[in-house]
């Protein structure tokens, strides 16, 4: 099979599709809206954007193992629900911080649970964590019947308008992941995580723990997942069980974009941060725009199919010239 | 296996993106081509627009109001009426030099969509903001800052509990007892009855049940032999129904609301109980029909269709207009927990007496038309303003 350069190059830095269109999109928005370089709409798009950016990476890992994971909407959900019953709109700062241990504990436990299930118990990823998406929110349902409760303005504010050394947060947050992830690709684990991911079946003869290494990504996916959760509760100040269902569709639909395919085996998590940022900023360009309302999610959608299929489009041209 | 069957799954949903996309390229190609023109005339319009927005206005022709609406539902023919009536409504004041055109976020979205459409919004310096919100409390911070930033805020369809935050809508509760009284009259305050509700822990869904129970309260000799959620959908509506009048063959009436109303009364007609039972129905002009329809056959059946409009949204941008226009507001004529809503009269409320009239309105209306009114600038002005 002959390889064309793009395909080469994708193969070797799977991100770099999905900075080409960060990079696009982020200069079609920019004349579209120039002023989205300032220190507040930047701040202000990123704490919009970072809970789907969390989840994103926790499915990646997920993805790269070779399973999915569709039950994170209901962990968010659980984390929003727990934090706005327990915190209250006027519970103390360290409730606050006491809640979030809580909070990422439940996400580790949610996903241990997963974990268990598909690779100890080796059913279906698919239909298992379709199900336990179903536990988790119905978990959050029975914690807040009706949309309410929250936390405290002042808590809220710390994630909704720090700018330290006027960078927004957010870019902080993903700087870290960025750097963690870099030293984990490096580490003995990650590279099991590529085999795993690429071919169980071998790693396992070559004796890596595939057990271990499957049910760690469920476990650091539910961690995403309420890390996800408590971003989004300190966004949105306030809880509702439903909170988590939109946002699992949007995660994956962001690794996908992000150069991950759902073969497993192949990515990283720099492109579906990549993709999960290119998506909320999609929204602003079909928002600045001025798109007729009937069509706005027409053209929305065609963007996003036109992203996926992108680089097989490429691909396509690039056999045909060869 | 699995995994080749995923890579299967995205292979395809790539192909046929391909295909969509390679039919739908020209629509998205002219808005990138239209980038670099909106760049050059962006700076000077900004500069326009950036004078504080609630001040009274002198003369207005110099300034014409921006006004954003934010929606994150878009599957549901209320929203989709409500949005056509703004942009109609919206025209009337663009003819008199009072604004501009409407600038719409209308997409499905979550609470952190819903969040971004507001911060655009805001980013695109309107004046004032009409937001349908998807979520009760969520929001609260985000338009705190739109109020701050001295942009007139006004949620409609759902009261918010927001200061400097105003709500336009009908009285949900009121709304509901209006039907539960009528049903419980037509029985002569004696019978047995069932419920089907809407999603449960839904706000507008908990204070009309709340308004039903309030008002069965004074006729303890109607009895509430089962309620369900149909889940404001029609074919649940009609599985429901079909399941109570299997189980309570003599049932006497029953109360329904938005939506499923049209579901209940098919699974009466496909049931055809030897007592027909008296049935809350909707403001839909599907309903209305079907019902003229029933009486064909049944001409003792009885109902009732308590108008939900759409309208209140337009009624909701007649007065921010009037108030971006400066005009004082009747303090005292508003209610809700912070003293800032702006509650609508119910504008029809269709019975047997006056079906003609309803089916008339939906004469040359498509069947999901809702039975509707919008206030004239006149009402509003009269109802809400210091003259």
């Amino acid at each position: 099979m002959r390889r064309t350069s793009w395909e080469t190059l994708t193969t070797k830095y799977p991100a770099l599709f999905s900075i080409i269109l960060i990079v696009v999109a982020l200069l079609i928005n920019l004349s579209l809206q120039p002023n989205l370089f300032s220190r507040d709409t930047l701040n202000s798009n990123l704490r919009v954007f970072l809970p789907s950016v969390l989840l994103a990476v926790g499915q990646a890992f997920v993805i790269l193992g070779g399973g999915i994971d569709i039950s994170v909407g209901g962990i968010v959900s659980i984390v929003n629900t727990v934090l706005a019953v327990q915190v209250g709109l006027n519970g103390s700062v360290e409730k606050m911080w006491l809640y979030v241990g809580i909070s990422l504990l439940i996400g580790i436990i949610c996903g241990a649970l997963n974990g268990f299930f598909i690779a100890v118990l080796r059913l279906q990823p698919i239909i298992t964590t379709y199900a336990t998406s179903f536990l988790f929110g119905g978990l959050a349902l029975f914690v807040l019947p009706n949309p309410g409760g929250g936390i405290p303005q002042s808590i809220a504010n710390i994630y909704r308008s720090t700018t330290p050394l006027g960078i927004p947060l957010g870019f902080y947050i993903i700087a870290i992941l960025i750097l963690l992830w870099q030293y984990l690709r490096s580490t003995r684990y990650g590279s099991y995580l590529y085999s795993v991911g690429g071919k169980a079946d071998a790693a396992y003869e070559t004796g890596v723990p595939v057990t271990w290494i499957n049910f760690s990504t469920y476990v650091i996916s539910g961690l995403m997942a309420a890390l996800s959760g408590i971003a989004i509760t300190m966004l949105s100040g306030s809880g509702n069980a439903e909170i988590g269902s939109p946002m699992t569709l949007t995660a994956i639909t962001a690794v996908v974009i992000g150069g991950t395919p759902l073969s497993g085996g192949i990515g990283g998590i720099t492109g579906p941060i990549m993709g999960a940022l290119t998506l909320g900023i999609i929204q602003n360009i079909v928002s600045f725009a001025h798109v007729n309302t009937w069509w706005e999610t027409f053209v929305k959608a065609t963007i996003i199919v036109v992203a996926l299929a992108a680089p097989g489009i490429i691909n396509l041209f690039g056999r045909r010239k060869s | 296996m699995l995994k080749k069957s995923l890579f299967y799954i995205g292979m395809l949903t790539l192909i046929a993106s391909m295909i969509l996309s390679a039919c739908a390229a020209p629509t998205a190609a002219p808005e990138v081509t239209t980038a670099p023109a909106t760049e050059a005339v962006q700076p000077t319009e900004v500069v326009a627009t950036q004078a504080p927005a609630t001040e009274a206005v002198q003369e207005p022709t110099t300034k014409k109001f921006t006004i954003g609406i934010s929606n994150p539902f878009i599957s549901s023919e209320y929203r989709t009426q409500m949005i056509a009536e703004l942009i109609e409504t919206n025209k009337e004041y663009m003819d008199k030099g009072l604004t501009n055109e409407l600038v719409i976020e209308s997409v499905d979205t979550d609470v952190a969509g819903q969040i971004q459409q507001l911060q655009n919004l805001m980013a695109k310096n309107v004046d004032a903001i009409l937001v349908n919100p998807g979520d009760v409390n969520g929001l609260n911070a985000t338009l705190e800052e739109a109020v701050k930033k001295g942009i007139l805020v006004i949620s409609v369809d759902q009261e918010l509990n927001v200061p400097g935050v105003y709500n336009v809508g009908i009285d949900q509760k009121e709304w509901a007892k209006t039907s539960a009284k009528w049903l419980a009259e037509k029985l002569g305050g004696k019978g047995n009855i069932v419920q089907i509700e809407g999603f449960p822990g839904h706000p507008a869904n908990v204070v009309r049940m709340e308004g039903v129970a309030e008002v069965l309260k004074d006729y303890p000799d109607i009895k509430v032999l089962a309620s369900d959620t149909g889940k404001w959908d029609e074919a649940t509506g009609q599985q429901v129904m079909s399941n109570f009048l299997a189980a309570y063959p003599n049932l006497d009436g029953y109360w329904t609301q938005d939506g499923m109303a049209i579901g209940a009364l098919q699974a009466v007609i496909a049931a055809n109980p030897p007592k027909w039972p008296i049935a809350v129905g909707e403001g839909r002009c599907q309903f209305l029909k079907l019902w003229e329809e029933v009486l064909k056959d049944h001409p003792d059946f009885d109902s009732v269709a308590v108008a939900n409009p759409p309208g209140v949204s337009p009624t909701g941008l007649r007065i921010a207009i009037n108030m971006l226009l400066g005009k004082q507001v009747d303090k005292t004529k508003l209610g809700g927990v912070n003293g800032l809503s702006f509650v609508i009269p119910v504008p029809i409320v269709v019975t047997k007496d006056n079906l003609q009239e309803g089916l008339d309105i939906c004469k040359d209306k498509p069947d999901v038309y809702l039975l509707d009114g919008i206030m004239s600038e006149e009402e509003v002005l009269s109802t809400f303003f210091v003259k």
